[in-house]
């Protein structure tokens, strides 16, 4: 048989032969290189798929495709750092979503990009390829510093494709802004690498040997670790290791404080805004964490911090959501929002919900972006909601796969982030009792629900609804088959992805086996020992406790109220939206509005901080110029000027050696007599 | 076998030499011709051949004497030496003036 | 240097140099602390068969009366450093004309020693 994991490797290739391939050929290419990335990326797809049938089958692999340093290390183990390819059900499906979403997001730019004439199209292509060949390197990393590395790329192709129209002012600046808001949390990443690496000496995610299997070890008194610093206790350590990890993590997947580069980012062609957001960039902070999820699972503070975080951003991000003009960036906010889910899922011990959120959302935001993208089109590059309305007749099919990413994103039943959504709740509510930051999160989550409903439909009514507002709405531009294919296939599965983890539906009515990624993330058709969902609830600290009353009644009441609160929200929105001419409510909102807008003034802040630390940059640089590059300056001068004067001895009269050692010799006698007590 | 020993203490015979010693190390200093340069290397030789010689004498030891011997031979040998490079000084600066040739600065 | 003035400024450090060296010699040398009488050579012993003796290894064989040690390997030595002291010379003292190297001396011989 085909061993296919060894092909893993050409799925990460693959984009990056057609990153080369666009950078070096693409302008003598048809359509820039899009048909290289198509291609690239459709292998991927197809490799992808391959893998994750061969996993179903009962297939894994964690195994060293290259080491590139090793050296005698930290205690008795050797510190070995390689490139490493680790496949199990998780890595699997992750490659599959981001297959996939970059092949729809390659097509689409066809319509977005050449079809609107774009210049720098080579340049383009080539970013798309290496970013997803990035993301895919960094989804089947089998360690922690090869995660890094691909972490960092991944970070700088967002950079190359923000700051894509480099040519008007936003964009370099916001790609900047995303480089340097990223780079800060990835900072806390780097030493987290390193600590991990000098405690266990490996950083491998997998198998026996793996840091996580390690920590585990430890922690039951069963190893011990190669290091640990001055005497901390070893479950202290392991919080501040996680928690440095995760000062990447929330950078990357933008949750607060470093949430602030996303909106922004918003300035990068749309194409990339969807892959940003939906597979590739910001989800890879989430699926670090889960990747590394048995070694927080150890850590309850850690799990309390990730999930008060997630819920704090949730419904931070939503209320910020609300008062936006623009429609990428109400899709922004919800990003920020929706991943804030997904990280109070892990925190609270849900991984399988997190990991689902995350394929949902994966999809339904994709399909969200797009539909904005083809919005875009037809609006001729005019962003603004009020200047829409009525696109609904001229664009249908643009307006149904929207709308039914917009209710998975709101979160109604049947759709896809329903589901999802419900069962991190749910999660969050089984698990809260007992737990304050837990419960904080958890309300917070909940609070978030209506918020979420009522931004993303008076998102869809002002665009969609009502009477035309402008011209251009009036008479849209149409979009072609690369718009809308992909905008097809990604509503379809906005639907019916929530079927693959029926949880609720199984509790309730018992009906067994309909919770497909449950079981597929139990390792129940195979996978890595240790890597389970069933290992990770073995060693998280939460129980379960049902509050009302059994296990189907807290269910159906968790599911009651999401679904509800997000009805609730919807029905706000459809009461003062959906009219034919709708008129701005925010005034209402008084003082708020203001601060809303100003995204509770956190850049103000962040930009204040940078002053401050600016300052004592400069005292610093104040110090390093005066004293310690002083010094240096001083001591060079010295020998400068000394060189200088004693180079004059050195004038090549012989009579002048002669006499310097005349006087060498003078002293040198007198050195010995006085020493010697000749004289006495 | 009656011992001859000089009646001159040998701190004379030292001062002498580091008087000659000093002169010729005053030509050296200060002359500029090559040639007078020999000639005060000459006297400084002659003037380390004088404490060979008295201290010979003063321990009753040939082995001074025989040192001196050496000391003319290479002393000679130096000349020589040393004439040749005042040759190849005076073919390549057109003097025989230790100072104007400088390439021995740094 | 054509001015005294400068010229003489050019002594005083060699002037004090060597005062200096004469000085720390000579207060050594007083300072140093001789037995009044030395061992002196017998009365009768030839001084310069002695040498000749000392040049040659003879010392042990009964006929020096002035000890010393053997000096034939010194001897030979200074003898090579001076024919190499010679050679040397005369390497120094030819020159290059027009690519062929005139000797010096066999210029002398020719020219009545007159150099061009």
């Amino acid at each position: 048989m085909i061993d296919v994991f060894s092909y893993v490797p050409a799925i990460v290739l693959l984009p990056f032969f057609s990153f080369l391939i666009a950078l070096g050929a693409g302008k003598y290419l048809p359509k820039g290189g899009a048909f290289g990335g198509i291609a690239a990326t459709a292998g991927s797809f197809l490799l992808s798929l391959w893998v994750l049938a061969t996993v179903a089958g009962g297939g894994a692999a964690n195994r060293t495709v290259y080491t590139w340093a090793s050296a005698g290390g930290i205690g008795p183990t050797d510190v070995e750092l390689s490139f490493g390819i680790l496949v199990d059900p998780l890595s699997a499906l992750m490659l599959v979503i981001v297959t996939l979403v970059a092949l729809l997001v390659h097509v689409f730019s066809l319509g977005y990009m050449n079809d609107e004439g774009e210049t720098g199209l080579p340049r383009y292509y080539a970013g798309l390829g290496l970013f997803t060949a990035s993301m895919l390197g960094f989804v089947v990393a089998d360690n922690l510093l090869m995660a890094f590395m691909f972490f960092e790329l991944v970070g700088l192709c967002s950079y190359l494709l923000i700051g894509f129209h480099f040519r008007e002012p936003g964009p370099p600046s916001a790609a900047k802004k995303a480089f340097l808001v990223t780079r800060f949390g990835d900072y806390f990443f780097l030493i987290g690498v390193v600590a991990v690496l000098a405690t266990f000496g490996t950083a491998q995610f997998g198998g026996p040997e793996s840091f996580p299997a390690l920590a585990e070890a430890a922690l039951a008194g069963e190893g011990s670790v190669a290091w640990t610093p001055g005497g901390l206790d070893l479950q202290t350590w392991f919080t501040v290791v996680g928690l440095l990890v995760l000062g990447g993590v929330v950078g990357k997947s933008a949750q607060f404080p470093l949430h602030t580069w996303l909106p922004d980012a918003m300035e990068g062609p749309t194409p990339v805004s969807a892959l940003i957001h939906a597979a590739t960039m910001v989800a890879a902070g989430v699926y670090l964490v889960a990747r590394m999820y048995g070694f927080y699972a150890l850590t309850p503070t850690t799990l309390a911090v990730i999930a008060f975080i997630g819920g704090f951003t949730a419904l931070f991000a939503a209320t910020m959501g609300l008062v936006k003009d623009e429609l990428k960036q109400v899709l922004a906010y919800s990003t920020i929002s929706q991943y804030g889910y997904m990280m109070l899922a892990l925190g609270a011990g849900g991984y399988v919900a997190a990991v689902f959120h995350l394929t949902t959302h994966a999809f339904f935001k994709a399909l969200l972006f797009l539909g904005a993208g083809a919005v875009i089109i037809a609006m001729h590059h005019n962003e603004d909601m009020w200047d829409m309305g009525g696109l609904k007749s001229k664009m249908p099919v643009t307006y149904y796969t929207f709308l039914a990413g917009s209710l998975a994103l709101a979160g109604i039943f049947p759709f896809a982030g329903f589901w999802s959504k419900d069962e991190i709740l749910y999660e969050a509510l089984v698990h809260a009792p007992g737990e304050p930051l837990l419960f904080g999160g958890y309300l917070m989550g909940l609070l978030a629900v209506p918020v979420t409903a009522f931004y993303t439909f008076r998102m869809v009514f002002l665009t969609f609804h009502g009477d035309p507002r402008s011209d251009t709405a009036r008479d849209p531009e149409p979009v072609r088959w690369n718009v809308k294919g992909p905008l097809t296939v990604l509503g379809t599965l906005a639907v019916v992805t929530g079927l693959i983890n029926m949880v609720p539906v199984q509790k309730v009515l018992g009906l067994e086996g309909i919770d497909v990624l449950h079981r597929w993330l139990d390792n129940e058709w195979g996978g890595i020992e240790g890597l389970s969902s069933h290992h990770y609830g073995d060693i998280g600290p939460y129980s379960s406790e049902y509050i009302v009353g059994g296990e189907v009644a807290t269910v159906l009441v968790g599911a009651a109220v999401s679904l509800g609160l997000a009805l609730t929200g919807l029905l706000v929105a459809w009461r003062l939206y959906n009219v034919p001419s709708p008129t701005e409510h925010t005034a209402k909102l008084g003082g708020i509005k203001d601060v809303l807008y100003n995204n509770y003034y956190l850049d103000e802040l962040q930009v204040w901080l940078a002053y401050r630390t600016e300052d004592v940059a400069g005292g610093a640089d104040t110090f390093d110029q005066g004293i310690v590059d002083g010094v240096v300056n001083g001591v060079s001068s010295v020998s400068l000027i000394g060189g200088d004067r004693i180079r004059q001895v050195q004038n090549g009269v012989v009579s002048q050696y002669a006499a310097l050692l005349t006087l060498g010799l003078v002293a040198l006698i007198l050195v010995l007599g006085v020493t010697g007590g000749w004289f006495l | 076998m009656t011992a001859v020993a000089s009646s001159i203490p040998p701190e004379w015979y030292l001062l002498l030499a580091a008087a000659v010693f000093c002169i010729g190390l005053f030509g050296v200093l200060t002359r500029r011709d090559a040639l007078y340069f020999l000639m005060s290397v000459e006297l400084m030789m002659n003037a380390a051949n004088i404490n060979f010689v008295a201290f010979a004498l003063y321990y009753g030891d040939l082995t001074g004497q025989v040192f001196a011997l050496f000391v003319i031979a290479l002393a000679a040998a130096e000349v020589a030496i040393g004439i040749g490079i005042i040759l190849v000084l005076y073919r390549n600066f057109g003097v025989t003036d230790v100072t104007v040739p400088t390439e021995m600065r740094w | 240097m054509s001015d005294g003035d400068s010229k003489r400024r050019g002594r005083i450090v060699p002037a004090v140099a060597v005062g200096l060296l004469f000085g720390t010699m000579a207060l050594t040398a007083l300072s140093a602390d001789f037995a009044a009488e030395g061992a002196g050579f017998p009365a009768d012993a030839s001084v310069v068969h002695n040498i000749g003796y000392a040049l040659f290894n003879l010392g042990a064989y009964d006929i020096a009366t002035i000890p010393s040690e053997g000096f034939l390997a010194a001897f030979l030595i200074a003898a090579v450093a001076l024919d190499v002291a010679v050679d040397g010379a005369v390497y120094l003292a030819k020159r290059e004309e027009d690519g062929t190297i005139i000797a010096a001396v066999g210029q002398a011989f020719t020219d009545g020693g007159e150099r061009q």
